[in-house]
Formats: C-alpha cells, sequence, structure tokens
C-alpha cells in the first residue's frame, strides 16, 4: 500500500522522456497534468482509500478488548470482621472473583493484606508492588512488607522504607456490612 | 525533500532501477481480462491482512475456538467487517484464481517461455484450494465440522495409502482437537510460507520474460 503514494515522485522524473507520448492520447500539457500523471495520482488515491478503509477498522479492531470496559467496580467480600484480630501483623486474605475477559469468565484469586487496630476501623493493601507488580509479602523480622524482585521494603501501613517503588502500596477502599468485611479494587 | 530522500535511499540501495522493472516495465497492448492475476494477488494481500489480524484474537481449542469467533464478529469493534472480508475474500481469491487461470490458457500464455509460470500457477491454485479446506474448519461450527468431516473422508479414497492420508489430516483417528490445532497450523504458518515462497517464484518469472500479447488471429 504504501507502494502506492510513491509514484508521483517517479513519475516527475519519468515525465520529461516522454515515454508516453507514443500514446498521444490526452496530452493535456496546459493544467500540467499528463494522463500519466492523472492515472498514477487516482491509483495512489484509491490504494489510500482501501488501505484506510482496512486500516482504521484494523486499529479499532485490534485495540478494541484492550478499550472494553472492565469490572472492577465491585464489592468483593473478603471475611467476617470477627476473625481478623486487632493490632496483629498483617494477614494475606484471599477472595475469588469472576472476571469477563472477552468471552471468558475466567475465575481469579485476589489477594490483599488486611489490618485494623481497633477491630472497627479496616485496612486493605494491596499485595502488588508498586514499583513492578511482583508480590510483596509480610516479614515479621523487618516488620515490613518485602518485595523479592527488587529488595523493596513496604512499612506496616504501605510507605515505602526501602527499594526503587515509587509510591506506596495501594490502599482499597473498604466497606463492614453485617459483620463482613468487603474492598473494592477500582 | 522526498524527492532528495529518494535519491538518497537509490545511492544506496537501487530501488529505482527495480521500482522501473517491476510497476514501469513495457508491456504489449492487453485488455481487462490481463488484470486478472494482480486481482488475485490483491485478494492475497487482503487474506493476509484480515487473516492476521484474526489471529490476535481467534483461539484455536475445541472449547474456544466457536466463542473466539463469535466474540470477533458479534462483540469486537469491526470484527464483523474483518471477519467478512476474510470469509468473502476467500471465496474471491479462488474464483480470481480460476478466471486468471482460464485467461491464461485461452489466450495461450502458457508457452514458451512462460511454461514454468504456469507450473507455479498451478502449484498457487492448489495451495489457495489448501487454504480454503483448512480454513473452513477453523469457526469450528456444525458446518464446519461435516465439511472437514467429508473432506478427510474424501481424502481416504485412495487405495492402501488412503487410511493414513486420513489419519494424517486429522491427526488422529476422527476429528478432535488435533485436528483444530494442525489446521489451524497449516491455514497460518505453513501454507502462507509456501504462497509466498511460490509467488515471487511466479512474478520474478512474469516480469523477467515479460507478459504475453493476446494472440492475433491466424496465430
Amino acid at each position: 500500500m504504501d507502494e502506492d503514494r510513491e509514484p508521483p515522485e517517479t513519475d516527475e522524473d519519468a515525465q520529461p522522456e516522454g515515454a508516453e507520448a507514443e500514446d498521444g492520447e490526452a496530452e493535456d500539457s496546459e493544467a500540467g497534468t499528463t494522463r500519466r500523471t492523472f492515472l498514477i495520482r487516482s491509483i495512489a488515491a484509491i490504494g489510500g482509500g482501501i488501505a484506510a478503509t482496512v486500516g482504521i477498522p484494523a486499529a479499532l479492531f485490534v485495540t478494541g478488548s484492550a478499550r472494553a470496559q472492565g469490572d472492577e467496580d465491585t464489592w468483593i467480600r473478603l471475611a467476617s470482621t470477627s476473625s481478623i484480630e486487632p493490632n496483629a501483623a498483617p494477614v494475606l486474605m484471599k477472595a475469588t472473583v469472576s472476571r469477563r475477559s472477552g468471552y471468558l469468565i475466567e475465575e481469579q484469586e485476589v489477594s490483599v493484606f488486611v489490618t485494623t487496630t481497633d477491630g472497627v476501623v479496616f485496612t486493605v493493601l494491596s499485595n502488588i508492588c508498586s514499583h513492578l507488580g511482583c508480590r510483596v509479602r509480610w516479614v515479621d523480622d523487618q516488620d515490613g512488607f518485602f518485595c523479592p524482585c527488587h529488595n523493596a521494603i513496604f512499612g506496616p501501613g504501605g510507605e515505602v522504607v526501602e527499594g526503587p517503588p515509587p509510591r506506596a502500596l495501594d490502599q482499597f477502599e473498604v466497606m463492614v456490612e453485617d459483620g463482613q468485611l468487603f474492598f473494592k479494587e477500582a | 525533500m522526498s524527492t532528495r530522500m529518494g535519491e538518497w535511499l537509490d545511492q544506496r540501495t537501487g530501488w529505482k532501477g527495480n521500482w522501473t522493472a517491476v510497476f514501469l516495465r513495457k508491456i504489449p497492448k492487453v485488455n481487462w481480462a490481463y488484470t486478472l492475476g494482480s486481482a488475485t494477488l490483491f485478494a492475497m494481500v487482503i487474506q493476509f491482512v484480515t487473516g492476521i489480524l484474526l489471529t490476535i484474537y481467534y483461539v484455536p481449542d475445541p472449547a474456544q475456538a466457536y466463542a473466539s469467533v463469535s466474540y470477533i464478529t458479534n462483540d469486537l469493534p469491526f470484527g464483523w467487517l474483518i471477519r467478512g472480508l476474510h470469509h468473502w475474500g476467500a471465496s474471491a481469491m479462488v474464483l480470481l484464481a480460476i478466471l486468471h487461470m482460464i485467461r491464461v490458457i485461452m489466450y495461450g500464455a502458457y508457452k514458451y517461455p512462460r511454461e514454468v509460470t504456469w507450473i507455479t500457477g498451478v502449484g498457487l491454485l492448489l495451495i489457495t484450494f489448501a487454504f480454503g479446506f483448512t480454513g473452513y474448519l477453523l469457526p469450528w461450527d456444525q458446518r464446519a465440522y461435516w465439511a472437514t468431516v467429508v473432506g478427510t473422508r474424501i481424502g481416504e479414497v485412495p487405495p492402501l495409502i488412503g487410511g493414513f492420508i486420513g489419519d494424517l489430516m486429522l491427526g488422529g483417528e476422527e476429528i478432535s482437537g488435533l485436528t483444530l490445532s494442525r489446521f489451524f497450523g497449516a491455514h497460518v504458518w505453513v501454507l502462507p510460507s509456501l504462497l509466498i515462497l511460490l509467488v515471487a517464484i511466479h512474478m520474478y518469472l512474469v516480469i523477467r520474460n515479460g507478459i504475453s500479447a493476446p494472440p492475433k488471429r491466424d496465430e
């Protein structure tokens, strides 16, 4: 398709030779357009039209699933609040959510760290390192979250203590209803 | 600007000479029937582009093939267009290739010195049929399934080796995920490789030997 757009230059070079003169047809020199340049430009225009007709839908098609709306805006149930001990080390809690990816509904496991000081207000932290997405784990000795990929350490509240992460661990929105703890990923 | 860049490139690559040899070569006075080869080539380009786009979402797995095709057709933006172009483009390519072949036969264009062009052309037609046959299974719907049952039974017809040919096509005793994945592999890797190779030879010969003028009345 690219090649279709080139000919005008080539034509300007070829024109003085008058290669098409033997045809003798439609030499429209007054307007400065020969039959040859007209045809070449037409081919380029049609080629460009075809390329756009396929190219633009193709771009929308390829980016389609990437632009689709996610379903992260739902409350995910974690556990009953009474099962979470106040002032204990952060506990890794797992929840299973079903996620739609294209035509598939997949069961996914999400893990978060849960802490509370009083059993009333809960903090839910992402276990995903804010640097490059590895999973962090709680290390009692260091009183912090450790990321094994690049030796990052986050404090108990998720703040960066050491290493390359640009920001604290993500903290999620929390809701308590009927003694059950929920969080939202968005 | 672009003229200077063209010059710069030409001094290093000599592209202008090739450009002239391919696109600005002299041809005899011909008619519209002579565009059928280029039309087939154009259909092939469309098949390549749309086919590559389809592989981005298509999954050659018995559990997912139909759902992924349905997702392409019904949910993705312009999926219906991309798949539609590939679907109808396949028929168009077969039709154009056959019309092109009829033109070559009718005008005697297969004769000396163009026999090799003809032979590669026959190879290309067979590859095009193989594309159609293997691609037909990929949507993994009832029509695809039963068409492949029939097609592979035809492959079993030859005496002695027939049974083996059938098993070879199916990747086993009957249609399964193995059949789907080998048809997919053939359709997107094996056949395109062969096609590009043969098209390159075919077109090199067309350019090298030039195209034949329509025969005169008393030839």
